[in-house]
């Protein structure tokens, strides 16, 4: 099948057509959606600055992420059911929508830029958990952060574009 | 009163610019999800460890004196791109019943943050058992009122 004709199959689930037709769902799960997608972004971006040195410098890296990805990871699974909820409502719409490609993008590279820091930076973290990250660290936080600043206003320009 | 503010802003010069920006209104209001997000996020370190769901954090102490000033730095900065919202779109805004509560709830917020950040670094809240409950009560207040804050700022563009 054809990613357009998958993209009709989707929009004629029993769920995507209710949530088309209700005046109140898809407010309601865009509502959950946003909630969830700023603790996402807030959770992230008090990890990213304390890998650019610039903020919570004392903590340790290794406790600060155990005591906030859980969070972080339990919101993402909150605002990725919503967002997937919400595209089912318009999928066709969505998938040819420019904004809406360039934040998947965005967040594929967002879990990207999280895999290398987790497999290849965080290997020597024990050096540098109580100080200041070297570069490389650095650079994850600051790639991270511009990553979900640019997916936050994509997420906001697929608003002003369907 | 609030119609004749609305109409007189909307007739004002600034206003008529921001409203004739096309990249304006969704600009701002990205800086202000992005304001929100570290409002959140700051409130929530607090909270959660107040409410006694993280225990390896820092002292509540120690956090109040991290997470609070970023916190109202985030509010400054969401009450000034909030504003320019409200001039790009007076009539969306001030007219809109979502608007009017959410208002007085993020006053609130504020009030109750207020309140939470003197009694923790002045009245040391953490060191007796009846400032530890008042300090958790005051943040599971705070928590709904985010939740409620947040619904009612999306349920502008349905209202």
């Amino acid at each position: 099948m054809s990613i357009p004709g998958l993209m009709h199959v989707i929009e004629a689930q029993r769920y995507s057509m209710a949530i088309a037709r209700s005046p109140w769902m898809f407010p309601a799960l865009e509502t959950v959606h946003v909630f969830a997608l700023t603790l996402v972004v807030g959770s992230v971006g008090l990890i990213d600055l304390r890998l650019l040195g610039l903020s919570f410098r004392d903590r340790s890296v290794r406790e600060l992420c155990a005591s906030v990805l859980p969070w972080t990871w339990g919101a993402f699974a909150v605002a990725g059911s919503c967002g997937a909820l919400l595209f089912s409502s318009k999928a066709t719409l969505y998938y040819t929508n420019l904004p809406f490609r360039l934040k998947m993008l965005g967040l594929l590279l967002a879990a990207l830029n999280m895999l290398v820091f987790h497999a290849i930076t965080a290997r020597n973290l024990h050096r540098w958990d109580q100080g200041v990250p070297p570069l490389a660290a650095r650079l994850a936080g600051g790639i991270s952060l511009t990553l979900w600043i640019a997916i936050v206003a994509a997420g906001r320009w697929i608003g002003f574009t369907t | 009163m609030m119609q004749q503010l609305s109409d007189w802003l909307t007739n004002t010069p600034v206003s008529q610019a921001l409203a004739g920006t096309d990249w304006f209104v969704p600009a701002v209001q990205t800086v202000h999800i992005l304001a929100i997000a570290a409002v959140l996020a700051l409130l929530a370190t607090l909270h959660a460890r107040l409410l006694g769901l993280t225990t390896r954090a820092p002292s509540p102490l120690r956090l109040a004196a991290t997470c609070l000033p970023g916190f109202w730095g985030a509010l400054a900065l969401l009450l000034l791109s909030g504003t320019l919202l409200v001039l790009a779109e007076p009539g969306r805004e001030l007219m809109n019943p979502a608007f009017r509560v959410k208002m007085p709830l993020v006053a609130l917020l504020a009030v109750l943050t207020l309140f939470l950040q003197r009694g923790l670094t002045r009245r040391h809240w953490h060191d007796s058992p009846g400032g530890r409950r008042l300090a958790g009560v005051l943040a599971a207040a705070s928590a709904l009122l985010c939740v409620a804050i947040v619904a009612a700022g999306r349920f502008i563009a349905y209202a």
